[in-house]
């Protein structure tokens, strides 16, 4: 019986011990490219500081200028990169251990929660006390983000980021199909999707998107519309509305010319499109840096996002052509060992020189408003102009709440969204995926 | 019955005694025994952020999970997962583990190749399956001049995991049958061919009984190991994968919750849920044991 007994605890522990596990055997697989930031706070005493970003296009960039920056300071930088999912769960993970890297990217998703659990450096005092820091010149939006509802800042501005349309010019050429322009309303962007994947018999998708191309997709068409996925005091959401189900259903039109779910669910919209299968996408700034490496690149062109021609009078009024826009934020850990190195590294990236450079080097455009005309410049051979003018429209700032994640991922999957993209020819799912959404929303939002 | 005073030997071969399973001690305790009992007290909070500000919140959590259809349908795709793989790891390893233990030229070539999938790492081998799953440009696809779309059909795509999990598990099962197989004693063999045993029959009446204790161990812990499976799902299918819900297992669900959506408390009821599901399973396994097992 004892014996029994010791097999049943043993089992039962090898499930349990998963709850320990998990978090590490998942970052087991970034571990290369993660290498333990947590370890790195040990040069105390203005050595070394850690970095931690999520986007590998930008580390060379910004290596450059945080070395700038360890030139005059005499403190080394080191940036480390971990992939989004990932970043994350780690970042949790160091929270609750009170082992964070000492500087790295806050955003919108989690950015309340972390502020609210005191556990990043205020800079309240050092921007106080530093002459050359104005809180006015960035994006308010960004700068709201992270302020918290007391009134004290927890990071700074890093960049901006805008949405355009991408086109392949190769297969607008091989079915003869006129280039996308700025006076495109999403009804055109329709028309020529159809165009492309009927006149290749389904060899080529005139158009791809992704439940998860939410940012940089389907949620600017909801905008477009005039319905809001989070309403501006981030307490509900009019999505279940007649103008959110308008955006979603031009949405569900564009869907039955694009690629299947099934194909964008196993190869991602980026890949198809840079394997000349889909002839148009649409993406966010923060992601040039990829297409323009690409192998075919010479054939890739960006155009301002369509518009919503609601009031039928064939040009674009104030609000029918919308962008998302979001912001990254500088942040420190509230209990790294050398806070003014902090500051002073947070402060040289946010500076106007900094951001400028930021954007010259094409990393990402500047979180101060107006200084980023040089990032068109930065891509030689790739006019990327479209998500400079696309400032001219009205921007609107990411969706967020407090745990932005919970129903963000939920109304990408089953029982929301993925319905009725899996199905796009039955309108009817639309509308109840509409339905579904606010539910789960307005559920999510009343849990945090 | 008093104890006997210890002498002053015995005295000091219990101090290093216990010196020498102080580390392991340490070990279990901090990595396993706390964060048992941490998991089991979670599962009946409400989890605050970042491990502070538990709310206890008594069975709330374990109403929650069991009347949620999502944690029936991943425990579902759970047990269908674990069909596939034990029966199929297992019978293909036995029979592969038979050929190789045979003395043949390259047997050691045939055994490092069957081994490979376990010494690699389980993440590589998923992206590498992703691929060749993948129904625009994968390689199945292309040879087979279909269209199917392996891993986003619900109908397949638990069945194309579970052939993902039988292939990483051959490896080990083999060398762990072969060394079964080569306690058995030779002497059974030359027996039974001299009573004119064909190979069949031999391998019926003589491998397959003097193995079952190797098999059943086997067994045991590949269930285990496969009701806890987590990692093919989590790299092979995107969040956005229609199938998705019909292949889920219940520590990937655990994982959404507890650490993309931060509820720790309801991913610590959910993998207590697993904990009495299993025990119930290795429960019957052991009972089991008596009568299909083979004692000499």
């Amino acid at each position: 019986m004892m014996k029994k007994l010791l097999a049943l605890a043993i089992a039962g522990m090898m499930v349990l011990s998963l709850a320990a596990c998990g978090g590490g055997s998942s970052s087991s697989s970034s571990g290369s490219s993660s290498g333990g930031g947590s370890d790195a706070s040990s040069g105390s005493g203005g050595g070394s500081l850690t970095i931690n970003i999520w986007d590998s296009n930008q580390q060379a960039g910004l290596q450059q200028i945080v070395d700038e920056w360890s030139a005059e300071s005499g403190v080394s930088a080191k940036i480390e990169v971990i992939d989004w999912d990932n970043y994350w769960t780690l970042l949790e993970a160091g929270a609750s251990g009170g082992q964070m890297p000492d500087v790295f990217w806050m955003h919108s998703n989690t950015a309340q929660m972390y502020m609210e659990n005191d556990l990043l450096l205020e800079l309240d005092d050092y921007i106080a006390n530093d002459a050359d820091m104005d809180m006015s010149v960035y994006y308010p939006g960004i700068v709201q983000l992270y302020t918290r509802s007391d009134g004290k800042v927890f990071a700074i501005p890093k960049d901006h980021d805008t949405i355009a349309l991408l086109y392949n010019k190769a297969i607008f050429d091989e079915y003869k199909v006129d280039y996308p322009t700025d006076d495109w309303t999403w009804d055109d962007m329709y028309e020529a999707a159809k165009k492309i994947t009927e006149a290749s018999k389904g060899e080529i998708y005139g158009m791809a998107m992704n439940t998860s191309n939410n940012q940089d997709g389907w949620y600017n068409l909801i905008y477009d519309y005039g319905g809001q996925l989070i309403t501006e005091d981030h307490k509900g959401t009019t999505i279940g509305s007649a103008e959110g189900k308008a955006g979603m259903e031009m949405v569900r039109k564009l869907l039955t010319v694009g690629a299947p779910q099934s194909v964008v669910a196993e190869t991602g919209t980026d890949s198809l499109f840079q394997s000349g299968k889909v002839g148009m996408i649409t993406q966010g700034s923060w992601m040039i840096n990829s297409f323009y490496k690409a192998e075919h690149h010479e054939d890739y062109c960006w155009a301002l996002l369509p518009y919503a021609d609601l009031n039928g009078n064939k040009q674009c009024d104030e609000g029918e052509r919308q962008s998302c826009y979001n912001g990254l934020g500088w942040a420190a850990a509230a209990n790294t060992s050398n806070p003014d190195a902090c500051y002073d590294l947070i402060s040289y990236l946010c500076s106007e020189a900094a951001q400028k450079k930021q954007a010259e080097l094409g990393v990402t455009m500047a979180g101060i408003e107006g200084i980023s005309e040089e990032f068109g410049n930065a891509f030689e051979g790739m006019d990327v102009s479209a998500f400079i003018r696309m400032e001219d429209f009205t921007l609107y700032f990411r969706p967020y709440t407090r745990n932005t994640t919970v129903w963000e991922d939920k109304i990408q999957q089953a029982g929301a969204f993925l319905d009725a993209w899996q199905d796009p020819s039955d309108p009817a799912k639309m509308e109840a995926a509409c339905d579904n959404a606010q539910a789960i929303i307005e559920a999510a939002i009343a849990a945090e | 019955m008093s104890k006997q005073k210890m002498t002053a030997r015995a005295k000091e071969e219990a101090r290093w005694g216990w010196l020498f399973i102080l580390p392991t001690m340490i070990g279990l305790i901090i990595l396993n025994f706390y964060p048992v009992f941490n998991t089991i007290y979670q599962s009946f909070c409400k989890t605050g952020d970042f491990g502070k500000g538990n709310k206890f919140v008594g069975l709330a959590n374990y109403q929650a999970v069991l009347s949620a259809r999502e944690t029936w349908q991943s425990l579902l795709n759970t047990i269908k997962y674990a069909i596939i793989e034990v029966p199929f790891g297992v019978v293909i390893a036995l029979i592969l583990a038979v050929f190789l233990n045979q003395k043949l030229k390259g047997t050691s070539i045939y055994r490092t190749i069957f081994f490979l999938p376990m010494v690699c790492a389980p993440a590589a081998v998923a992206m590498v399956w992703r691929w060749l799953y993948n129904q625009q440009f994968g390689l199945f696809n292309n040879i087979l001049h279909t269209n199917i779309a392996w891993i986003s059909d619900p109908k397949i795509a638990w069945i194309a995991i579970g052939i993902i999990g039988v292939w990483s598990v051959i490896g080990y099962n083999m060398v762990l049958f072969i060394s079964g197989l080569q306690e058995i004693p030779g002497d059974y063999y030359e027996a039974a061919s001299i009573d004119g045993a064909t190979g069949i029959n031999q391998f019926f009446n003589i491998t397959v009984p003097l193995l079952s204790p190797t098999t059943f161990f086997i067994v045991q812990t590949r269930l285990i190991g496969a009701l806890t499976v987590f990692d093919l799902m989590f790299m092979v299918m995107d969040k956005t994968n229609v199938a998705l819900d019909k292949v889920q297992s219940i520590v990937y669900l655990f994982y959404t919750y507890a650490f993309t959506n931060g509820n720790k408390g309801y991913g610590a009821t959910l993998v207590i849920v697993l904990v009495v599901f299993i025990m119930i399973v290795t429960f019957i396994m052991q009972k089991a044991e008596k009568k299909l097992v083979y004692h000499n």
